[in-house]
């Protein structure tokens, strides 16, 4: 389960780096202000910085590792070069043809949606989505949606773990030789996975109402993480030099 | 009188056969209850039944000898006395981290913040997982996990705490160390009973035993007594203590 994996790996990592504890404004400021900047001013050399800076942050900073930080880029950004490359051509009445200017805008966005990628990163990979989800509860999102997101959230790895335990079971049976039987196998195991989805979501039930809940809203202590002032400085200060960079070179 | 006892209880699952036949049990306060019996004796379901999880088809469970109540506010009141942690952890962490899932008992008897962390806190180190205190619940290992279910419960301050194979699928060396951090719970006046296939762990571990089959008691008293008792333990399917 590839997605998985990856899924896990920024989990474990988010949850292990050295900005774990720095508070959600900071990071989020920092993540969304890059973001902007990105977007806002030409790719070059805006996009870049913000690109340099961001790895700088994540990886240099908050001590992210780099295979790590590569594997998070690499499925947006294999996206992003499939719809570059398309730029690279133009169709016009006589056929397929070289695109004027192609290569340029090619590597204008593909430096800007990585800038833009890596931006996100910042946040994404030095945050657990728990805390993510959290920040939204101070912004006023209903409570279900949390919930439902946390619970998601906690599913997620269960069932990951289930299915790799089936996984392992049928291949164990070879039930994943030949691409007949592998479809076969698969399907068995996505047909099984609801039930067993529902017998464990029923159990969970259990065990939450033996914790005194009786069907309002799953209320947990969730600790704060103080803003530091002199961190939140030093973001608005790097965002303030990329715009005043982006304008000047505009 | 008996801190909890089980009178004529009847169970049965929905086109199953009955889980629970008729049973009667009492639970003293400060004696360590193991109940056993062969897979599907209805030990599960027993506890189930003890903090009001599930509902009898039949007989009732009475609570310093008053019967309880099924309504919100009867349950609620159960619960905070009797607290349950089920077999498998994964079924009862739902929360993101260690600290926050032992927090959600507390919150549900409406504790000020303060006093959920103080009794966060004080779960924590007698489960003796202070240090995973942050730690994502599904980056703990197994024995881990059980831990945390258990100070989940523990948080609450039952007088009361079933367990449901508090030891099933750990190591030696853990089940002994488990099994030590219980006896401290003990002494501070939580009343231990659980379920288990170990015969051995409960003839050196439980004061009193009960053995299940068919979904009834068929023998209750010293455990020491009854786990040696071959005919009777040959009953209820299993190997007598020594033997």
């Amino acid at each position: 389960m590839g997605a998985a994996g990856v899924t896990s790996t920024i989990d474990r990592i988010a949850h292990s780096n050295r900005w774990r504890s720095r508070s959600l404004v900071e990071k989020s400021a920092l993540a969304f202000g890059l973001l902007a900047v990105s977007l806002a001013f030409p790719p070059w050399p805006t996009a870049a910085v913000v690109l340099v800076v961001a790895v700088a942050a994540t990886v240099g900073a908050a001590g992210v590792p780099v295979r790590a930080w590569a594997l998070a880029m690499a499925a947006p950004m294999g996206f992003v070069v499939t719809g570059a490359a398309t730029l690279l051509v133009t169709v016009g009445a006589d056929g397929l043809g070289i695109a004027p200017n192609g290569l340029g805008e090619a590597v204008a966005l593909t430096l800007r949606a990585g800038a833009a990628t890596a931006a996100m990163l910042t946040l994404a990979l030095t945050t657990p989505a728990t805390d993510l989800v959290a920040g939204l509860a101070r912004l006023r999102v209903p409570a279900e949606l949390i919930e439902l997101a946390l619970l998601i959230y906690r599913f997620l790895f269960l069932l990951g773990d289930t299915l790799a335990t089936m996984q392992a079971a049928q291949e164990a049976r070879l039930g994943h030789v030949g691409w007949r039987r592998r479809i076969r196998s698969s399907g068995l195991l996505a047909a099984n996975l609801l039930p067993r989805a529902l017998d464990r979501a029923h159990r969970m039930e259990a065990g939450l109402a033996a914790r005194g809940w009786s069907g309002g809203p799953l209320r947990v202590l969730t600790p704060r993480r103080p803003v530091s002032a002199a961190g939140l400085a030093s973001v608005v200060a790097m965002l303030a030099a990329l715009t005043a960079l982006g304008v000047a070179t505009r | 009188m008996s801190l909890i006892r089980a009178e004529g209880l009847s169970h049965s699952y929905p086109g199953g056969v009955p889980a629970l036949d008729r049973l009667d049990l009492a639970i003293e306060r400060g004696r360590r209850l193991a109940i056993l019996g062969s897979n599907g004796a209805g030990k599960t379901t027993l506890l189930l039944h003890l903090n009001g999880t599930l509902k009898p088809t039949g007989g009732r469970i009475l609570i310093d000898e008053a019967a309880v109540r099924y309504d919100r506010a009867g349950l609620a009141a159960w619960r905070r006395r009797v607290g349950l942690v089920l077999q498998d952890a994964d079924d009862q962490l739902f929360a993101p981290s260690v600290a926050e899932d032992v927090s959600f008992g507390p919150m549900n008897l409406d504790l000020p913040d303060a006093e959920v962390g103080t009794r966060v806190a004080e779960a924590l180190a007698a489960l003796d997982i202070a240090d995973l205190a942050e730690r994502p619940t599904h980056m703990l290992s197994f024995g881990q996990k059980k831990r945390v279910a258990i100070a989940g419960a523990v948080a609450m301050r039952p007088e009361v705490l079933l367990l449901d194979e508090p030891t099933a699928g750990l190591d030696g060396r853990s089940a002994k160390r488990l099994l030590a951090t219980l006896a401290d719970l003990e002494r501070g006046g939580t009343t231990l009973v659980f379920t288990t296939h170990d015969v051995d762990m409960a003839f050196r571990f439980a004061d009193d035993a009960a053995l299940f089959d068919r979904g009834r008691v068929i023998g209750c008293g010293e455990a020491k007594a009854i786990l040696a008792d071959a005919g009777l333990m040959d009953r209820a399917g299993l190997d007598a203590a020594g033997g």
